[in-house]
């Protein structure tokens, strides 16, 4: 009912992960940091969906330097089978071994009577093909073979087969697998999964129940202002919120895609290296691609570009 | 504390929440974590284990607004906000408990409360007292006053007056603070009434809608059931998302299957088959517009065309008169106003089949081929005229499949000018569909039977 007061206070430690966030250069909010504590702390995955580029990947890149953990990812995509995700054997290295130890194996049975004989000697060393040595492991299972533990990115699972989502669902309720030659492999240190979805589909109800679900809206205008402040040190204040305020604005607008977080910094990067101090219609007009990436937006966009401009420059 | 998270949980049920009895324990330890301190701390860690999608976390971030709204006791700190309800950081025990009647707390102690400002105590009384009279329970509004009295007493209020009678020094600030008490025990009746009763009517209402016939639905329901069509159709969305591939037997995936028999030296112990994937129906949907059947055409038209994810190829043709096509008008966020408008082009005429038979050949006959599903709806009233089910024989002969949807009981078809007893030999189905219900069954069908 209470938490055991021999820990530090669970508001102390999600500011703590804020606070270390903003040291790492990963600005975030508090919905952000208690989703990190919760996932540490409950030890559940952590699926994390939003819009493109308001960074998700991130987060977890930023968890793994954080915490000091390895970072393993898995890029998703339409065909990713266990093979390519947990484990493979060397199947090579099986043959070579084979191919090498043959006349070990002729000592071995020499004096054999017969082939049943031969067959229980051989069921003897049963397994020396068959055990972690030979065993090629993928992402999933070196996460959890990490001794200390390991940071597990999962990303863009909305892209992958729905068996492939069935498939880890074993994974992420019990940090366990099995492989069928071994037996069951346990996690020996759990460690922090997050997965990714731009909701191309879709997620399964089973994969959603064993996750805690976080979902990373478009910043506020404050929120963003600190993000670029922190990424792009070089911006003056006052470029720093007209254009926060112009991206903000454009985002109201209706367009195929709207320019994510990554955007706007890659933006403030061009207009520092431009020398602005401030936005301009004519400035604007000229960058407008590395905000947006559709013609069609860039067409919108132009049309309402001076009242844009115009409210922008009002909020610096 | 649990009976809180409980009671929570079934608001968020109510609220169209799914959630699962795992998400529920979930939920319990989330709150033994984070506790009650920070309201906005408990707002995000709780909707992190149980709202999962954005419109679950909308409706979550709604209702636990109105769950957790506790106005403080007007007392002498009014400065004092306390954060999440009823519970009080750091309080150790739950006085009382929470099966007992509890009238267990010692007489004097609300008066104490009340004089002393004992802001967290208050709530945490008045939390218990609701429990402990099953507030919960509260169903309409007219039991708001006795609910209020009941409460009222399960704190302590005749220990409360008691002491109003003997203790003459206090009294006036008393009698003061017990009028105060009873308009907030009051408020937090309403708004617990609000919470459980508004919903348990709104789902009354659309399950009720969503069973009444299309023609007969009020305007003033329409937001309702533009709201239901969404949420079937989000369901619908979430179920066929997946494209379904089949296997072609007989080809044999040469890569695949030497990938998957290298741990057997090469030699072919499984094979694997190339698949395909199977295609999405290319959907052409007919809609009489005319008066009566206007109102099933709307909705029909409304879902098709929330369902852009899942039918990304809906061509939808409009008629009364002559037929016309109206695909472009839908594609914009206000389908409203787009079938508003292809009501007022193609709406209002006299009803004439073969004319919109003849139309439809003329403009979209070389479109249609084995893959298309063409719907049709409308109550095959052609005025006498000439149905000419001939073309409807060359649309049958062409698609893949050809359904009609009729918002005529079976009754009634071949009646008066029906032509349904010609027209219906011409269909793979001919289905009665008059109210919402029968529409998501029709549109579940034609994906599942499609994809």
């Amino acid at each position: 009912m209470n938490q055991s007061t021999d820990q530090v206070s669970p508001l102390a430690a999600i500011g703590a992960i804020e606070q270390s966030f903003a040291t790492a250069g990963y600005i975030c909010n508090r919905s952000i940091a208690t989703a990190i504590f919760l996932a540490q702390k409950l030890e559940k995955p952590l699926l994390i969906e939003g819009p493109p580029g308001v960074g998700k990947t991130e987060l977890a890149k930023a968890t793994a330097a954080l915490t000091g953990k390895p970072l393993i990812r898995l890029q998703c995509y339409e065909g990713l089978d266990e093979a390519k995700a947990l484990y493979e054997w060397k199947y090579g290295k099986q043959l070579l071994y084979t191919q090498v130890l043959k006349e070990k194996l002729g000592d071995l049975l020499a004096g054999a009577q017969g082939l049943k004989e031969s067959i229980a000697r051989l069921h003897e060393f049963d397994d020396t093909f068959f055990n972690e040595e030979f065993l090629e492991p993928r992402p999933l299972l070196k996460a959890l073979w990490a001794p200390e533990g390991a940071v597990l990115l999962i990303d863009e699972i909305d892209k992958s087969d729905d068996e492939f989502e069935a498939f880890l669902l074993e994974l992420l309720s019990d940090f366990q697998i099995s492989i069928p030659e071994l037996g069951t492999i346990k996690a020996k240190t759990i460690p922090i999964v997050f997965l990714t979805s731009n909701n191309t589909r879709e997620i399964g109800d089973a994969l959603k129940r064993r996750c805690l679900h976080l979902f990373i809206p478009f910043p506020d205008p404050a929120l963003e202002q600190r993000i670029i402040r922190a990424r792009v040190p070089d911006a003056e204040d006052r470029l720093r919120a007209q254009l926060v305020a112009f991206v903000q604005g454009l985002r109201g607008l209706d367009l195929k895609k709207k320019p994510a977080v990554s955007e706007t910094i890659d933006w403030a990067r061009a207009l520092v290296l431009l020398h602005a101090r401030e936005i301009e219609p004519e400035l604007v007009r000229q960058t407008l691609n590395v905000l947006l990436k559709f013609q069609d937006d860039i067409d919108t966009a132009e049309a309402e570009l001076h009242a844009l401009v115009a409210r922008a420059r009002k909020a610096g | 504390m649990t009976a809180v998270l409980g009671d929570f949980i079934r608001t968020l049920r109510a609220a169209d929440i799914r959630i699962s009895t795992a998400e529920a324990i979930d939920a319990g330890a989330v709150l033994g974590l984070v506790g009650y301190d920070d309201r906005a701390v408990l707002h995000d860690a709780l909707s992190q284990v149980l709202a999962k999608t954005e419109g679950e976390k909308s409706a979550f971030t709604d209702v636990f607004d109105r769950f957790f709204s506790f106005t403080p006791f007007a007392g002498e700190n009014p400065d004092d906000q306390p954060d999440a309800g009823d519970a009080v950081p750091g309080a150790g025990g739950l006085p009382g408990g929470g099966t007992g009647s509890g009238q267990g707390q010692p007489a004097g102690d609300l008066a104490d409360m009340l004089l002393g400002g004992d802001q967290a105590g208050l709530q945490m009384a008045l939390a218990e007292a609701a429990r402990a009279v099953q507030l919960n329970q509260i169903r309409i509004f007219t039991q708001r006053g006795q609910f209020t009295r009941r409460i009222m007493e399960a704190m302590g209020l005749a220990g409360l007056d008691e002491r109003i009678d003997n203790d003459p020094a206090v009294a006036d600030r008393l009698i003061e603070a017990r009028a105060r008490l009873q308009s907030q025990v009051y408020d937090y009746v309403e708004r617990q009434l609000e919470l459980v009763a508004a919903n348990a009517g709104r789902q009354l209402r659309e399950d009720m809608l969503s069973r009444l016939r299309l023609s007969n639905i009020d305007r003033r329901d329409m937001a309702i059931m533009r709201g239901l069509v969404r949420r079937m159709a989000r369901k619908l969305i979430a179920l066929h998302s997946r494209r379904a591939r089949r296997a072609r037997r007989g080809q044999l995936d040469v890569r695949r299957t030497i990938r998957a028999n290298i741990e057997f030296d090469g030699h072919l112990f499984h094979t694997v088959w190339k698949k395909h994937r199977v295609d999405r129906p290319k959907v052409m949907a007919i809609c009489d517009v005319s008066g009566s059947v206007a109102a099933v055409s709307r909705f029909l038209l409304m879902f098709l065309h929330s369902l852009q994810e899942v039918l990304p190829q809906v061509r939808s043709f409009a008629f009364s008169g002559e037929l016309g096509e109206i695909t472009d008008l839908l594609v914009g966020d206000d389908i409203e106003a787009a079938l508003g408008e292809a009501l007022d082009r193609y709406g209002s005429r006299s009803t004439d089949y073969g004319r919109a038979f003849a139309d439809f050949a003329e403009h979209a006959m070389a479109d249609v081929d084995h893959r298309t599903t063409v719907l049709i709806l409308g109550d095959a009233r052609s005025n006498y005229g000439d149905p000419r089910a001939d073309i409807l024989k060359q649309i049958h002969d062409r698609a893949r499949r050809v359904l009609f949807l009729n918002p005529e009981p079976r009754g009634l078809w071949g009646s008066g000018d029906s032509e349904m007893k010609r027209l219906a030999p011409h269909c793979d189905r001919a289905l009665t569909c008059a109210s919402l219900r029968d529409l998501e069954r029709v549109v579940a069908e034609l994906l599942r039977t499609a994809v």
